[in-house]
């Protein structure tokens, strides 16, 4: 990755959408950047970590996404620029404090850019963000481009200042991890005279509720008329279109294309906005006021389209007939993302005309021009990764016990041990930290009858984030429970960046590390660690610990992660298989490495029946030889 | 009729599934799916081959007694009282300090460490209790090993894994096994089966059976046990001849009587399917000698059993005298009376005559058994 700061204003630089807004950020005199790391939001953050020290500005990872909006509304609130990044996910952790800022206000421009991820590529869910702009009564802008990417972040700080309050930057996975041009502006250095100032009474605090209410929706008032005239907003197509299409963010690419494939441009026109919230009102009455039909493309829910349908009810007497077309309808899918070949089948099937189709043969086509170089595989653990050899245990230790015990689990790396790398083991999946705070309601069950096992895993990161509070919850209320942690010491799905436990801060300096065990003894509570890869050690660990009844225990399952320990140390080991000794397809294995275990550092060679090692992919942690039931998998000191 | 073989998916829905395992072992220690876990069979993972050891040894699936009795005796099977039998005696160790540690009259003690002397065999797997009560299999190579075992467990053990694992490791030879009738049907099972790796089954060089009327279910029991007195000073268990009717727990600290009543609760269920009280297919078989404190009864089936019955008596290391008309007669009406509750039991589970579950028994001899 280049440096967002590489190159001269007047350039034009091949960026990230992530990085254009961070770069827009740059060229608005930002001061501060907070975040907790979640994809697609991740990289905002870490560009501008890379360029803090150049650019004599302060950037965090902050514990959670709560913490991240409160450190970049200190910021705002001292007079300096800020901006924090979050995934869908993350605003709801945040939201508590949003839904009380937005009242209080802010005083320097405060950008919360949250990126959604519609078909949920890297997420648990695919949560459309942009109805808490709308709940919080605060300006929202959507990216169509990564110029204006780059263009809104920086006008978003403007907007923020006029208005004295947050302002709402919503992308998409599309938008923020794809890559395209965008012309640089010139930097700003951040103001340098943070100082907290009030100037009113009461100022950031919720002192008369409904005055500041009423403060609010003015505000919203005057961001309606200023959206009016945004550039970020146009209209292409003829004086009178047969179908009038509206859309924001990523949709308008697809529009794009769709309409000109179809060879609609003399009879569809395309309204593209890019300030969704509030709608610039005079400007979409005057181009519903041309056509009959109106289609609505977005990504993921149909807020515009509600939006849409409430601006009409409200002015049905000026408007003739009009009938919408879009997610509620069923001429779009309403869940996933989009595209334009669906676009194009939306439009087709409003105007009656036939579809033109992606070329049946496109995928296949693609995978063979592909197929050779990247090998198929499924979603699962890496080779070497700790989180399959905890599980591995876990799996053993539950089937020993025999009482029908469970793992509930929560977000991250290890969320995958929902699927076969993982053994089918998690059987929740939900918010960070819900695995513990599930753990302490199944804890408690036991006056209802409840008499199974519970373990609850949470990753490092995580357990900072959120299963913290679940924890005390439990040593509090007694629920009966052992939390795994595992620590592989890097917040590892969202890109290994450091967090309260790895002793390193956003910008790689050396910052203080929270005990994770120090932490739990300080509680009371009986602490256990395990090197995940002695599967014996840990299996019998976490027996004896489900043994114990009554109170919280804590299993920590220390490793690096595989990746990390690539980059930073040399393989333990060097594994070979021994194809005289294995048995491979035979009663006594049946395949157990490649079956089962299912590294992919393991291959099954159909030729010679037998096991093999890809060494290219092997990280020599050696955990198959301990489960290799005829010790055919050998492994040698590297 | 043959034995038929199924898989590990099979074995666990026709026999784990439906309680009827007995804990012999013969399913573990080949494979790294099926192991034991505090007195259960568990399977650790899904093992997806359509045919394996782990189902065709069991002794609660496809159980054709003819086909058994055909590979280990060469006659056919009879349903005879007490199965094929060539002398029966009452026999004890003529070694004081064996019969001080036996459970009766030592023989299943003398007998083994002496055909480990005489090189009939070179090793033999044994059942012993852990700190826990919790009993496993265990190879013994010298008499002093051997010894250690002595004495009756009550709690059903996974004797034939032992065999399992020791059986593949170049070092052993000739394995000679002390087991329970499960587990003699078991080794019986796997000389006699159709697949290609019969787990080194021609090591097996001698079974000296036990007779056994049930056996205990560990994890349940133990946690019973632990209530009265701790594990780890439990020296023996004993349940003295009618009508005491009490089980006996001999610890550091003294004896604890339990109601048999109580511990017959704890009974595994598979037990109560079993027809087979005697060992019936082990070389020699042996159980106390009823009303007859110090002595055994030793039933010799086999001819490598006979050679070694007379050889030991012949070098004084047992005595053995006529079991008395008296007793004989009990011991089969007992015997009998194991396979017609095993058999009703059987029926009763299955509501048919002609669904035996594991058993593949002819119609004339369910008929002669439940007349």
């Amino acid at each position: 990755m280049t440096s967002i700061i590489a190159y001269e204003p007047g350039a034009s630089q091949l960026l990230m959408g992530n990085e254009a807004i961070a770069r827009g950020a740059l060229e608005a005199g930002l001061g501060l950047a907070s975040a907790y790391p979640g994809n697609p939001s991740s990289e905002i953050i870490g560009s501008l970590a890379e360029v803090a020290r150049e650019m004599g500005i302060y950037v965090e990872w902050s514990v959670n996404e709560k913490v991240a909006l409160e450190v970049a509304a200190a910021a705002s609130f001292a007079g300096v620029r800020a901006i924090v990044a979050m995934k869908q996910n993350g605003l709801n952790v945040a939201s508590d404090f949003l839904m009380n800022l937005n009242l209080t206000g802010t005083n320097a421009g405060l950008v919360l850019v949250v990126c959604d991820d519609p078909s949920g590529q890297s997420s648990t869910n695919e949560q459309d963000s942009r109805p808490i702009a709308k709940w919080a009564e605060l300006p929202l802008l959507e990216p169509a481009t990564f110029q204006e990417a780059k263009d809104m972040a920086k006008w978003a700080f403007e907007l923020s200042e006029e208005i004295k309050n947050v302002c709402v930057l919503r992308s998409v996975t599309r938008v923020s991890h794809a890559r395209g041009d965008v012309r640089l502006g010139e930097t700003k250095p951040p103001s340098r005279d943070a100082r907290f100032a009030p100037t009113m009474l009461g100022q950031f605090t919720p002192l008369l509720v409904t005055l500041k209410h009423n403060m609010l929706h003015q505000k919203l008032k005057r961001v309606r008329e200023i959206f009016e005239s945004s550039p970020f907003n146009w209209y292409t197509g003829p004086e009178k279109p047969e179908l009038l299409i509206v859309t924001c963010g990523s949709g308008w690419y697809y529009c794009l294309e769709a309409v000109k494939v179809l060879g609609l441009e003399s009879s569809v026109g395309i309204l593209k906005l890019g300030t969704t919230w509030p709608l610039p009102e005079k400007l979409v009455l005057e181009h519903l006021a041309r056509t009959d039909k109106v289609l609505v493309v977005e990504e993921v829910d149909p807020f515009l389209e509600g939006n849409l349908k409430e601006l009409v009810g409200d002015n049905f007497s000026a408007l003739g007939p009009l009938t919408f077309y879009g997610k509620r309808s069923g001429h779009l899918p309403s869940v996933g993302e989009l595209d334009p070949d669906q676009v194009m089948g939306g439009i087709g099937s409003v105007l009656g005309r036939e579809r033109v189709a992606v070329e049946p043969e496109y995928s296949k086509k693609a995978q063979d021009l592909t197929g050779g170089m990247v090998q198929s595989r499924m979603i699962g653990f890496c080779a070497g990764c700790p989180h399959r050899a905890t599980l591995w245990s876990v799996k053993n230790a539950l089937k020993l016990d025999g009482r029908g015990g469970f793992v509930t689990g929560d977000i991250g790396c290890y969320t995958m041990g929902l699927g076969p790398t993982g053994f089918f083991q998690l059987k929740t999946a939900q918010a960070m930290g819900s695995g513990a705070g599930l753990a302490c309601g199944f804890g408690n069950l036991d006056k209802l009858g409840f008499a199974q096992p519970v373990l609850a895993v949470c990753g490092d990161s995580t357990f900072f984030h959120a299963a913290i509070p679940a924890l005390i919850n439990g040593v509090y209320n007694q629920a009966n429970f052992t939390l795994i942690i595992l620590d592989n010491s890097a917040t590892a799905m969202t890109g290994f960046q450091p967090h309260p436990g790895t002793g390193a801060s956003a910008l790689g300096e050396p910052a203080p590390s929270v005990d994770l065990e120090g932490l739990c003894r300080s509680l009371g509570i009986q602490v256990e660690v395990t090197d995940p890869f002695d599967i014996q050690d840990t299996t019998q660990k976490l027996l004896d610990l489900m043994q114990h009844d009554g109170r919280v225990r804590v299993l920590i399952s220390r490793r690096k992660c595989a990746i990390v320990r690539a980059k930073e140390e040399k393989a333990a080991y060097k594994v070979r298989v021994d194809s005289v000794r294995c048995r491979g397809e035979s009663c006594g294995c049946a395949r157990l490495c490649t079956r089962v275990f299912q590294c992919p550092g393991l291959i099954w060679d159909g030729e010679s029946q037998t096991a093999k090692i890809d060494e290219v992919i092997c990280s020599g942690c050696g955990v198959c030889a301990d489960i290799c039931p005829a010790s055919a998998i050998i492994r040698e000191a590297a | 009729m043959s034995l038929e073989v199924k898989g590990c998916r099979e074995l666990q829905s026709e026999v784990l599934a439906r309680d009827l395992c007995s804990l012999c072992g013969a399913c573990v220690g080949m494979c790294p799916y099926l192991v034991t876990y505090k007195g259960r069979v568990v399977a650790l993972d899904e093992c997806n081959l359509s045919q394996g050891r782990c189902y065709a040894f069991c002794p609660r699936t496809s159980l054709d007694l003819d086909l058994l009795s055909q590979t280990v005796f060469g006659v056919p099977y009879t349903a005879d009282e007490l199965g094929t039998v060539q002398q029966i005696a009452m026999a004890r160790a003529m070694d004081d300090g064996i019969r001080s540690k036996a459970q009766y009259g030592g023989t299943v003690t003398a007998l083994t460490s002496f055909a480990l002397e005489q090189g009939l065999i070179d090793s033999a797997v044994l059942t012993a209790g852990d700190e826990n009560i919790l009993p496993s299999g265990t190879l013994a190579n010298s008499a002093a090993q051997i010894r250690d075992c002595a004495g009756s467990s009550f709690v059903a053990a996974p004797t034939v894994a032992a065999f399992n694992r020791e059986s593949a490791k170049g070092d052993v030879q000739r394995i000679g096994v002390v087991a329970t009738p499960c587990q003699a049907l078991a080794l019986a099972k796997m000389r006699a089966s159709p697949l290609e790796n019969r787990n080194n089954v021609d090591k097996l060089s001698l079974v000296i059976g036990l007779f056994c009327t049930w056996a205990l279910r560990y994890e349940d029991f133990a946690s019973f046990l632990a209530e009265k007195v701790p594990l780890g000073q439990i020296v023996k268990f004993d349940i003295p001849p009618p009508p005491a009717n009490i089980f006996q727990v001999f610890a550091d600290s003294g004896r604890i009587d339990i109601p048999l009543d109580q511990v017959r609760s704890f009974i595994r269920p598979a037990c109560n399917v079993c027809i087979d009280m005697t060992a019936e297919f082990a070389d020699i078989s042996v159980g106390a000698a009823e009303g007859v404190a110090g002595w055994n009864t030793l039933i010799t089936r086999s001819d490598a059993g006979r050679k070694l019955v007379e050889a030991a008596q012949a070098k004084g290391v047992i005595e053995t005298k006529p079991l008395p008309e008296q007793n004989l007669a009990h011991l089969k009406e007992a015997s009998l009376l194991k396979k017609k509750r095993g058999l009703n039991k059987v029926i009763e589970t299955t509501g048919s005559d002609q669904d035996l579950l594991y058993l593949r028994l002819a119609s004339e001899v369910v008929r002669g058994l439940l007349s």
